[in-house]
């Protein structure tokens, strides 16, 4: 086992948390669906699934990560499916899209498991029918950040061993995908800011010329008061 | 245990019915032949009778409750009592004389024989109250006033000796046939200043001590406006009412504008401050950005009082970094649907790829979404009492108007003409919405 490994000043017991140290694993999460082509006789499933949490790095998670928690829809024979190493992926048939609780779990028993949902995805969407041949992926980015971990945890953090020695790569380029997002936030953002440096700009001119109508208001009815008198 | 037994609800053995003869007896006779043949049988609650009733009535020590006091003498009663062992001491009739009296008046008590001799105990309270007195020389060379004569001032002095400067009834015996009417402040005030003088002239007060300083003026004011107070019609006092409700309706209007025009304040406020953080976090040197990576970005999110505001997530522990793109539970669910429809028009996705830069940005987008927004509902409100204000202003100088100033096109700038365009439009629509009715100056617009 891998804590096994660790000299024994970095054992679960060994001093409190790294304040101020961040330690973030990116980790790539979803699934993959095919089509039978045909509805199968015996029980009606249609696709086959593989709903699956990996490294985004090319690195071996089961240094720290214990087990992987994945609870699928009720129906099926056994639907809490547990696994202590890579990799960490449920394969399925079936006919319908469900919510699946991915839970991981880490060797610290001081860090609490994190949680993600992933819907499973086996159909195309309405526009790329025409792709329905292919395999479909549905797979998203996430981050697990480590807040002020213990050493221990630090340890077995730093020291995941590479998964494979060939080419690692995922299914979609995140990489690509991350620049894109960024640039239409910041797009946004600068658009935002303008509208909300404009509207600044009226309102200032809304509140001047409502201060300005007051005063007019004011004389206007000073006047009429004092004109009153010489009409009566 | 009768009533350990109802409070645990435990089933009694059903009892026979009795009624109210059959328990309190129709006549003495058959309650104690009842009694004394069937003790345990009556200390049963018969059906339906209240617990605390039945406990009025009978006791766990099976009996009728005590009829005759029980008490032993060793209470707070003294039975007997207790006299004295003192040698008893003789009393005597015997004369006495009041000295409040001034006829000297000779009248019998009876008395202690040890008292003999001593004063009446009760002259005690014949207190006097000193009236000051005065020689024709003081009263000429002091006390002249204008409007008192000599003789009216003996008389005043006189009548507050008889009636102890009881002013109410000076007033009433005052001798009217023979000097002008006066009032109570009138003779008050003659009192007090001839009072005030006599112990100057004398010294007799003490200088330490404060004169008494009758304050005539006020006390007629005092008096007149009790008088009007008290003679009010009950149409004046309803009219009052509703002036006095009017008064609170146009302070509480006012007040929400108040109310309203800090609110924008505080936008505008939060606006200039939002984007002079951004502006300093631009200015920071690499080496401080650097730190600022490392440790969680909190500060930026947090400074807003506007907007949304974010969860810091500085809590050491392993969390997942979409979490901290996750809207608050505060955030409203109508913000949260404009923020969607925004970023959607703006061909942003939902749930970006949660790094840190993105999940950064996209807070802070969303945050200045809000702001915008609420920017924007609050120029809406401005325009809505510009609008009411002109109206005001018509009514209030026929045939003229007020010119609302439309921030242009160039002023709006060319990357929000979409926005600005839209706002535009709803502005005309709202000047037509409350410019048409009834008003004849509408074709002023402009």
């Amino acid at each position: 086992m891998a804590a096994a490994a660790v000299p024994p000043e970095y054992g679960p017991d060994a001093g409190g948390r790294l304040k101020g140290v961040t330690i973030v694993k990116p980790i790539i999460y979803g699934n993959v669906a095919r089509h039978f082509g045909k509805k199968r006789e015996e029980d009606g499933h249609t696709h086959q699934w593989t709903v699956y949490v990996k490294p985004f790095q090319n690195e071996d998670m089961s240094t720290y990560v214990k087990k992987v928690h994945f609870k699928l829809h009720d129906s099926y024979a056994n639907p809490n499916r547990v696994h202590n190493k890579p990799p960490y992926e449920v394969t399925e048939t079936g006919w319908g899209e469900f919510e699946i609780v991915i839970k991981i779990y880490f060797h610290d028993p001081n860090e609490r498991p994190v949680t993600l949902y992933h819907v499973l995805k086996l159909f195309h969407q309405a526009a790329d029918m025409a792709l329905t041949k292919k395999t479909l992926v549905s797979e998203f980015y996430e981050e697990v950040v480590f807040q002020d971990p213990t050493q221990y945890m630090q340890h077995l953090l730093n020291s995941a061993p590479p998964l494979t020695m060939g080419p690692y790569k995922h299914e979609t380029d995140f990489d690509e995908k991350k620049v894109k997002s960024l640039q239409n936030i910041l797009t946004a953002k600068t658009k935002i800011k303008k509208d909300i440096a404009d509207v600044k700009e009226k309102l200032k001119i809304a509140k001047e010329t409502i201060a300005k109508f007051k005063e007019e208001i004011n004389k206007a009815q000073s006047g009429s008061l004092s004109e009153s008198p010489s009409l009566a | 245990m009768g009533d350990v037994q109802d409070i645990l609800g435990l089933e009694r053995p059903p009892t026979p019915e009795l009624t109210k003869e059959s328990i309190l007896g129709s006549s003495d006779k058959l309650k104690r032949k009842q009694m004394q043949m069937s003790t345990p049988k009556v200390s049963r609650r018969p059906e339906g009778m209240p617990r605390e009733v039945f406990a009025l009535l009978y006791h766990d020590n099976k009996g009728v409750p005590p009829v005759f006091p029980t008490d032993t003498g060793s209470g707070y009663k003294q039975m007997k009592a207790k006299l004295g062992m003192r040698k008893v001491r003789p009393w005597k009739w015997m004369p006495f004389s009041n000295p409040a009296r001034t006829d000297g008046a000779v009248f019998h008590h009876w008395r202690r024989v040890a008292d003999e001799g001593k004063d009446y105990p009760f002259a005690q309270f014949n207190k006097k109250v000193p009236v000051p007195s005065y020689t024709d020389e003081e009263y000429n060379q002091h006390l002249q006033v204008v409007g008192w004569t000599k003789d009216e001032t003996n008389h005043l002095i006189d009548l507050a000796k008889r009636f102890d400067l009881r002013f109410i009834v000076m007033r009433d015996r005052w001798d009217s046939s023979k000097f002008a009417e006066r009032s109570v402040e009138d003779l008050k005030e003659r009192y007090y200043t001839l009072q005030t003088t006599l112990g100057k002239v004398k010294g007799t007060t003490p200088s330490d001590a404060k004169p008494y300083v009758f304050d005539a003026d006020h006390e007629r004011r005092r008096k007149g406006q009790l008088k009007r107070l008290y003679e009010r019609t009950q149409k004046q006092i309803e009219e009052e009412q509703t002036l006095a409700t009017e008064y609170r309706r146009i302070e509480a209007r006012k007040k929400e504008r108040d109310k309203k025009t800090q609110d924008l304040q505080k936008l505008i406020t939060a606006a200039d401050n939002q984007s002079e953080t951004r502006r300093i976090e631009k200015k920071l040197p690499k080496k401080k950005l650097q730190q600022q990576l490392t440790r969680p970005r909190v500060d930026t999110v947090t400074v807003e009082s506007t907007g949304i505001k974010f969860p810091d997530m500085k809590g050491s522990g392993v969390s997942v970094r979409s979490q901290r793109m996750k809207m608050p539970t505060s955030v409203g669910q109508k913000k949260i649907k404009g923020v969607e429809q925004l970023l959607q028009e703006l061909a942003v996705e939902l749930n970006p790829m949660p790094t840190e830069e993105i999940c950064t940005h996209f807070n802070e987008l969303r945050s200045d979404m809000v702001l915008l927004h609420e920017l924007k509902t609050a120029y809406t409100t401005c325009e809505f009492e510009l609008q009411t204000l002109r109206h005001q202003y018509e009514a209030l100088c026929p045939g003229k108007t007020l010119d609302i100033p439309i921030p242009n096109e160039t002023q709006v700038g060319s990357s929000t003409e979409n926005d600005g365009g839209k706002q535009k439009i709803n502005l005309a629509e709202i000047i037509d919405v409350v410019g048409s009715p009834g008003t004849p100056n509408s074709t002023h617009i402009n």
